[in-house]
């Protein structure tokens, strides 16, 4: 399949997205000083440093789904684990300091719908953490602490969902539908945001498919949620609320810089249905399903800041800088990264 | 990071993309469609011969209004699903500069407001047939003067297209399938295009320019893509639900029906394609979960990896124009074909 011919074409285009990767951190850095660690720093990630990033977010990911669906991290086979065909991960990762998981455990689920949906997602976010680990090899980061205990009512009260501070997602089948949901819209702007940021045409499309398979999830989350209260007086409702949260973490991070055009401030929404028109006609009630901006529905895309100060809960930001490692909520101790890397 | 490409086996270079329009073919993919019983196909890798090869010369534009003709085909669905009409006359129109002048029309077939929804399954009708509006609209946005009027659209080959896929024996009036009949049948209509969305945008995001990148088609297309699988993880997420709810896949012939589906689709794209996923099948069948620890197959990716498909410009024609045949540039739901430059399927 390679030829000289495809090869220089591969350059061309690693090299237009480098070039544009550059411009964007250049306006990025006159706007507000130390967006980024320093212009050194942004000039020199790699492919290996964005990957990462993903693969801390999907060690977050994965382990909260294993142990709602299975009752065990993703490293510890278990018999609800084996029984599922869910892989167990060897973490194989070195690079950054190794970190343990606390918190969750097995959800008592009562519906087949949301206890499939747990089964399913977990295999597939734990092949997601497979996938990345495999590809960057030795250059691939350790998993880190992550909370998935005490974090979720820390989030949930800032959040300032009724009964927040006593919430738990492993309770109940509604309970943990709302725990997904402060993840999957996330994972969704992380890929987006990632996206234009890699240079190897081939890893373009691989996160391109991981980034359609969180946006199912997302769509699967918010569809059953839906279903269940299609009033918005219950759970639906703590979905307005959570992504108020995130949004407002998102524009923290932002330090006043310009944002991608996709976006906006917000940059989420709940389940609150909007007023739409359809083919020139008035306005009729519409659900929101997708997390998109409200005029090209375009999916939102977010900076690694912005999803750093999402996953921990304001830990990017402080007195109007960076805050590098950012820690706190999920990542007690931080994300792990190479030098050069985002954390 | 090569390794990334080649765990995948699917390297995605634009050359490999363009091979589907030209250039030299590796080997291609049978699927055995008989007893396909799990989550997804099993694929049998057959070298087969490539056809001459026809260089395609695209552009930017060419690519966004690849994607602006499905647009218009998804967006005119959902509207006339939600609300008994379509697209207002000026969101059909050509940009001055455009190739094609001729604004098509719209075959209505059985199309027409899906009776009996509650006022919850309206709002998601009105919801899908929003944001499909609102792609066509920006597309058309972002070409300007480049955009391609909506070509001819035949709402009326879904009773067709059901019976090619054996869902149903007659084509037309009673006893054929009718998306607009029920929310069930709905589901299984907007089922047709949604996966396929998503992996044409995928498909296409390797087509795009490092100037078009830079100028943002490649973020946009991005999230066009994820909101195409939002849509699709509704579709899916409805269908399972509600076979579950139903207690059995007989309760509710909709899961069969999309299956069935799925299969016409990978039979379409058999042996004329040099798919980026030819490591495997680009469909991931639904499955009814028996209980609280089986999984359901809500997402459509490669077993192996989680990793969402891609479709080439190619396979997408194949399934829209409901043919696998190549050398083929109309039918299905484009009777005249698209408006494009891609309109004849070359692999």
């Amino acid at each position: 399949m390679a030829n000289q011919d495809t090869q220089i074409l591969d350059e061309v285009i690693a090299s237009g997205r480098r070039k544009m990767l550059a411009l964007g951190l250049t306006s990025l850095a006159g706007i507000a000083a130390g967006a980024f660690a320093s212009s050194a720093q942004a000039a020199s990630f790699t492919d290996d440093d964005i990957l990462n990033f993903a693969l801390n977010l999907e060690y977050l990911e994965g382990n909260f789904y294993y142990l709602a669906a299975f009752g065990t991290t993703i490293d510890v086979a278990n018999s609800a684990s084996t029984a599922a065909g869910a892989p167990k991960i060897t973490l194989s990762g070195t690079v950054g300091t190794p970190g343990t998981v606390t918190g969750g455990s097995q959800v008592p689920f009562s519906t087949v719908q949301v206890g499939s949906y747990a089964v399913e997602t977990a295999i597939e976010e734990g092949k997601h953490v497979q996938l990345l680990l495999s590809a960057l090899g030795s250059s691939a980061v350790a998993q880190p602490a992550i909370n998935l205990g005490t974090s979720f009512p820390t989030l949930a009260a800032a959040a300032k969902i009724p009964n927040g501070s006593s919430f738990s997602p492993y309770a109940s089948d509604d309970d943990f539908l709302v725990g997904a949901y402060v993840f999957e819209d996330v994972g969704v702007t992380a890929y987006h945001g990632a996206a234009s940021l890699l240079t190897v045409p081939g890893n373009l499309t691989v996160a391109a498919g991981i980034l359609a398979v969180e946006a199912y999830h997302a769509g699967l989350i918010r569809t059953t949620m839906n279903y269940i209260d299609p009033q918005g007086t219950g759970i639906a409702s703590y979905t307005n609320l959570i992504s108020a949260l995130r949004a407002s973490l998102s524009q923290a991070a932002l330090l006043g810089a310009a944002p991608d055009p996709y976006d906006t401030n917000p940059d989420d929404f709940g389940l609150a249905p909007f007023q739409v028109s359809l083919g020139g006609g008035g306005n009729v009630t519409a659900t929101r399903l997708t997390d998109a901006d409200q005029t090209n529905v375009i999916a939102f895309a977010r900076n690694t800041t912005q999803v750093l100060n999402i996953v921990t809960g304001g830990g990017a930001v402080s007195n109007g800088k960076v805050v590098s490692p950012a820690v706190g909520v999920f990542f007690p101790a931080g994300l792990n990264a190479g030098p050069n890397g985002f954390r | 990071m090569d390794k990334l490409t080649a765990l995948m086996n699917r390297a995605v270079s634009r050359r490999k993309f363009v091979a589907g329009v030209g250039a030299t073919a590796g080997a291609t993919v049978v699927l055995g469609l008989n007893g396909c019983s799990g989550s997804s196909h099993t694929p049998t890798p057959t070298p087969t011969p490539t056809p001459t090869p026809k260089p395609v010369v695209f552009t930017d534009a060419d690519v966004l209004n690849f994607a602006l003709n499905l647009e218009y085909l998804e967006a005119q669905f959902y509207l006339y699903a939600a609300t008994g009409a379509g697209l207002q006359a000026s969101d059909l129109t050509p940009g001055s500069a455009s190739t094609y002048q001729t604004v098509g029309t719209v075959t209505l077939g059985d199309a027409a407001a899906v009776t009996g929804l509650t006022p919850a399954q309206q709002d998601i009708l009105n919801e899908i047939a929003y944001e499909e509006q609102q792609h066509v609209r920006f597309l058309r946005s972002a070409l300007g003067s480049m955009a391609v009027p909506m070509p001819n659209i035949d709402l009326s080959f879904f009773g067709p297209l059901a019976v090619a896929a054996g869902i149903t024996k007659t084509a037309t009036g009673d006893g054929s399938f009718d998306p607009f009949d029920s929310f069930d049948d709905f589901l299984v209509g907007g089922f047709i295009f949604e996966d396929v969305g998503v992996t044409a945008y995928s498909g296409a995001a390797g087509l795009i320019s490092p100037a078009g990148v830079a100028a943002g088609y490649l973020t946009a297309a991005a999230g066009i893509l994820a909101v195409e699988a939002y849509h699709a993880g509704y579709i899916r997420t409805s269908l399972t639900g509600r076979a579950i709810a139903a207690g059995s896949a007989t309760n509710y012939p909709q899961l069969g029906a999309a299956n069935l589906v799925e299969d016409l689709r990978a039979m379409l794209t058999v042996g004329n394609s040099a798919a980026p996923s030819t490591a495997g099948s680009v469909e991931t069948l639904l499955v009814l979960p028996t209980s609280i620890s089986s999984p359901s197959a809500i997402v459509a990716a490669d077993p192996t990896n989680a990793v969402g498909f891609a479709r080439t410009v190619n396979q997408v024609l194949h399934i829209v124009y409901g043919s696998p045949t190549v050398g083929v540039g109309k039918g299905g739901f484009f009777p005249n074909g698209v408006n494009s430059v891609f309109a004849t399927t070359t692999a």
